[in-house]
């Protein structure tokens, strides 16, 4: 017998528009201009083109796409690594946007493992400073010409490798005890970065490395006072230097910010990140395609579904398969439900970071309300795992929908009276007008993205851009701001709510009958009764069961609009069961990298409010 | 605990020294009784909140569950001025050391909660960069389940700290031990840090030391038979 693996004829309908990649504006260009600078070209799953380009052109490629007016690729949304296996090059992708033309474009280039070098972007995007800086820590690419290059995730002295790297063991190289001994047995001078080390005044020997403090404490920012000597004379010239967190209440979970005053002025802050680091890119190549939706949760644990949302869209475009009318409109419901769900928490806490406790047991009100939604559908209150791919892990109860139409309806109440406490309270204006001011230039130099962008003026929303799930269909406003402070990113995220009950609504209306999941047996898994049924179903859901999904070989890097900004998925697979690269491109992870630039010449105690204002998650960050 | 209205014969009310206008009620009970009493009832927690499970914590801390209930609304972001620390969230290596500070900064008496799979085993990141278990690290009372754990079952794992307060003595100063030379330093040898860390370890590890739940399969059968027995009386 044939191993029929299906029952029905898979629905295939291609995304890609007419016309192959090759013709493409920006390609033509590049072949003009670079010749055999261009090695290939080749398309992504969701259709827009991907150049692979030699890696010692690689910054003059990206100057030439950034600054050439027909092209005017200003967004640099991701750079990341990737790796096919032991001994193959390293993969660098440089994911890019252009505002003006509405163009996606991929630029991408294999870098030989003896000859790990590739020129900084720096100069170009302040956002390449943070996502270079990543793919050096975890592949081991040395950008030249990058100011700083240091590890970001992991501990500054890890000694394992990098991690990333497919013969870099999924438990690292050491055993587990030496870990813990070696985690532990840091000391000061290991711990903190040898940037702010400098910044307290200690030497540095000539290759960059933190020398000891000098016996005598001298040169140091604390010493002994001399006799007679007041405490401010012994401090004067001398830099201030505040550590906060990682345990810190404000920061929004473990991140750890050093800043340096000047009275209460900050002179410089240097985030430090990845005490959170959970590995969740190098767990998933080890995991199948399914298995990877409960990771995809806890990465942004405040508003999960999204996250659930994006990953089952990113593997579905390179399945080319076109889920169902009736699970489009659900995940359109459990995203904007999840928007909201996440505007809530960051409304919460920055109310309580800058004095105002109320809002908080508010909003957590309303987000027990919504817990309820995702309990009675999934039966978790926050790891929900609620897509599959191709589908839902179920369709929808009885009476959900009664129940979220109730939400909707009584919603904006809540929001009317948070808006009553705080919108045009004096405190409150005082504490976030003109604090944390980010241009519309500069935000899009940072690659910042969702409301904080949006604050700052520029209309760019994935929903609107690059419309998918059917969000062409509804009727919503993307609020945007004009001053790019803290209070117009409070507005526009308390508008955004206001606009997500409006597409919930619509969406309740038209919510179709129908299956929820797809019927090919090869992806998703057949009812029951159909599988004790008949042979073909039977073996279609024990491969399924016993293998899991297999995607055909293909990338893609697929975005979409989270409640924090542009949530990107770079995803490889060689047609396997399993990824071979799982890229999350984390909103919060560029949205965070502005900070120093944001909290400059601040008060210290704005520092709270403004890393408040950019709504970040750890678990993103630090994935 | 007796309160008693008037004095017993041979108690001297010692003069009218502190006679504050009240009738003079006199109440004996034991001092460990009343010690346990004040500390359990007014735990000080200090939320080491990283990832999902402090949002759980946050859950707890609103308006539907309000943890201000069993005396613990009093959140303390200083490990100095609190004794419970709740670990809620996965630990990473890189925070392992920050993890050991801050409970090595608590004063005595203090407990430690750890939240959630991660943080009790590692849960699903058995990878290069999650501590597989808090306890390797810091010694833990009370482990509570889930991921992340209803605010339901944060409370109960807290009141499961208060049950075990209950139970400690002034006579037995062991469980507030605490050597200067542990300062910094695992919680556990190296030798049940490898074991625990292997797949599932943990968790079997703990239901072993809990002396609750015996672990091998010969046991489990001889186990079970001997309690339907016990039940059988």
């Amino acid at each position: 017998m044939t191993p029929a693996t299906t029952a029905t004829p898979p629905r295939m309908v291609s995304a890609t528009p007419p016309g192959g990649a090759a013709d493409h504006p920006s390609v033509r260009a590049l072949r003009d201009r670079f010749g055999d600078g261009v090695q290939r070209v080749a398309r992504d799953a969701i259709g827009y083109p991907v150049v692979w380009i030699d890696p010692r052109l690689n910054a003059d490629v990206l100057r030439f796409l950034r600054e050439t007016p027909g092209q005017a690729y200003d967004f640099l949304a991701d750079i990341m690594g990737a790796h096919a296996g032991v001994g193959a090059p390293i993969q660098v992708w440089y994911q890019l946007w252009s505002m003006a033309h509405g163009r996606q474009l991929r630029v991408a280039c294999e870098v030989p493992l003896d000859e790990l070098e590739l020129d900084s972007v720096t100069d170009q995007w302040l956002t390449a400073d943070w996502l270079e800086r990543e793919t050096w820590d975890m592949y081991g690419v040395a950008f030249r010409g990058h100011p700083d290059l240091r590890r970001i995730l992991m501990p500054e002295n890890y000694e394992e490798g990098f991690p990333l790297r497919k013969d870099f063991p999924l438990r690292g190289r050491f055993s587990r005890s030496t870990q813990v001994s070696r985690a532990l047995s840091r000391d000061l001078v290991d711990i903190y970065a040898v940037e702010e080390l400098e910044m307290a005044g200690y030497a540095l020997t000539e290759d960059g490395e933190a020398a000891p403090p000098p016996e005598d404490g001298a040169g140091t920012a604390i010493r002994e006072l001399d006799a007679g000597e007041k405490p401010e004379d012994a401090l004067e010239g001398a830099p201030i230097l505040i550590n906060m967190g990682p345990q810190h209440p404000a920061t929004h979970g473990v991140l750890r910010l050093v800043l340096q005053l000047d009275g209460e002025r900050v002179v410089r802050c240097v985030p430090h990140i990845g005490y959170l680091h959970t590995g969740f890119e190098k767990t998933c190549e080890y995991r199948e395609w399914n298995q990877c939706v409960p990771y995809t949760d806890r990465m942004d644990y405040l508003a999960p579904m999204l996250y659930n949302i994006g990953y089952a869209g990113a593997v579905e475009a390179l399945l080319d398969v076109e889920i169902t009318d009736r699970c489009r409109v659900v995940r359109v419901i459990l995203g904007e439900l999840n928007r909201i769900l996440g505007h809530l928490l960051w409304l919460g806490t920055t109310a309580i970071d800058i004095g105002a406790f109320s809002v908080f047991l508010y909003t957590f009100q309303e987000r027990e309300r919504i817990y309820n939604l995702h309990e009675a559908y999934t039966g978790g209150r926050i790891t929900t795992s609620v897509t599959r791919v191709g589908g839902m892990m179920a369709d929808l109860p009885v009476g959900w929908t009664a129940a979220a139409r109730d939400f909707a309806g009584t919603f904006p109440d809540t929001l009317d009276e948070v808006e009553r406490l705080l919108s045009r309270n004096a405190i409150w204006q005082g504490r976030t007008m003109d604090i944390g001011v980010l241009g519309a230039g500069d935000a899009v130099s940072y690659g910042v993205t969702g409301p904080t962008l949006r604050a700052s003026g520029v209309a760019y929303d994935v929903r609107k851009a690059r419309p998918y799930l059917g969000y062409e269909e509804y009727d919503f406003d993307v609020p945007v701001g004009t001053a790019g402070d803290v209070y117009d990113r409070y507005l526009v995220r308390l508008e955004e709510m206001r606009q997500s009950v409006r597409i919930i609504e619509q969406a309740l209306d038209r919510l179709p009958d129908g299956p929820i999941n797809i019927d090919d047996y090869r992806i998703v898994l057949p009812p029951k009764g159909e599988a004790m049924g008949s042979i073909d179903t039977m073996i279609s859901h024990f491969k399924l069961v016993m293998e899991g999904v297999r995607v055909p070989a293909g990338e893609t890097w697929y975005s979409i609009e989270s409640s924090k900004g542009e949530l990107g998925f770079g995803i490889i697979s060689d047609g396997g069961t399993k990824p071979v690269r799982c890229r999350f491109r984390g909103p919060s992870f560029v949205n965070i990298a502005s900070l120093p630039e944001l909290v400059r010449d601040e008060l210290v105690a704005d520092v709270v409010a403004i890393n408040a204002s950019l709504d970040v998650v750890l678990g993103e960050i630090d994935r | 605990m007796r309160t008693l209205d008037t004095l017993p014969a041979g108690v001297d009310a010692g003069g009218g020294e502190f006679d504050t206008g009240i009738p003079r009620n006199w109440m004996t009970t034991k001092l460990d009784y009343v010690i346990n009493w004040a500390r359990r009832n007014s735990l000080w927690p200090m939320p080491f909140g990283t990832a999902c499970c402090a949002i759980e914590m946050m859950a707890s801390a609103a308006s539907k569950y309000d943890i201000g209930r069993f005396g613990m609304e009093r959140m303390s972001f200083s490990p100095r001025q609190a004794d419970l620390m709740i670990v809620a969230g996965r630990v990473t290596y890189k925070l392992a050391p920050v993890l050991r500070r801050v409970w090595d900064q608590m004063p005595q008496p203090k407990w430690c909660v750890s939240m959630g799979a991660c943080a009790s085993s590692g849960g699903m990141f058995d990878n290069y960069t999650i501590v597989q278990g808090i306890d390797t690290i810091v010694p833990v009372d009370v482990y509570v389940p889930g991921c992340p754990p209803r605010p339901e079952g944060l409370i109960y794992g807290l009141l499961m700290i208060q049950e075990k307060i209950k139970g400690e003595s002034l006579a037995d100063p062991r469980p507030r031990d605490e050597s200067a030379a542990a300062v910094g330093r695992p919680n556990l040898p190296p030798e049940t840090i490898e074991l625990v860390a292997q797949p599932f370890g943990n968790s079997t590890n703990q239901n072993r030391m809990s002396g609750l739940a015996p672990t091998s399969a010969l046991a489990r059968a001889r186990d079970r038979r001997e309690r339907r027995l016990e039940h059988r009386d």
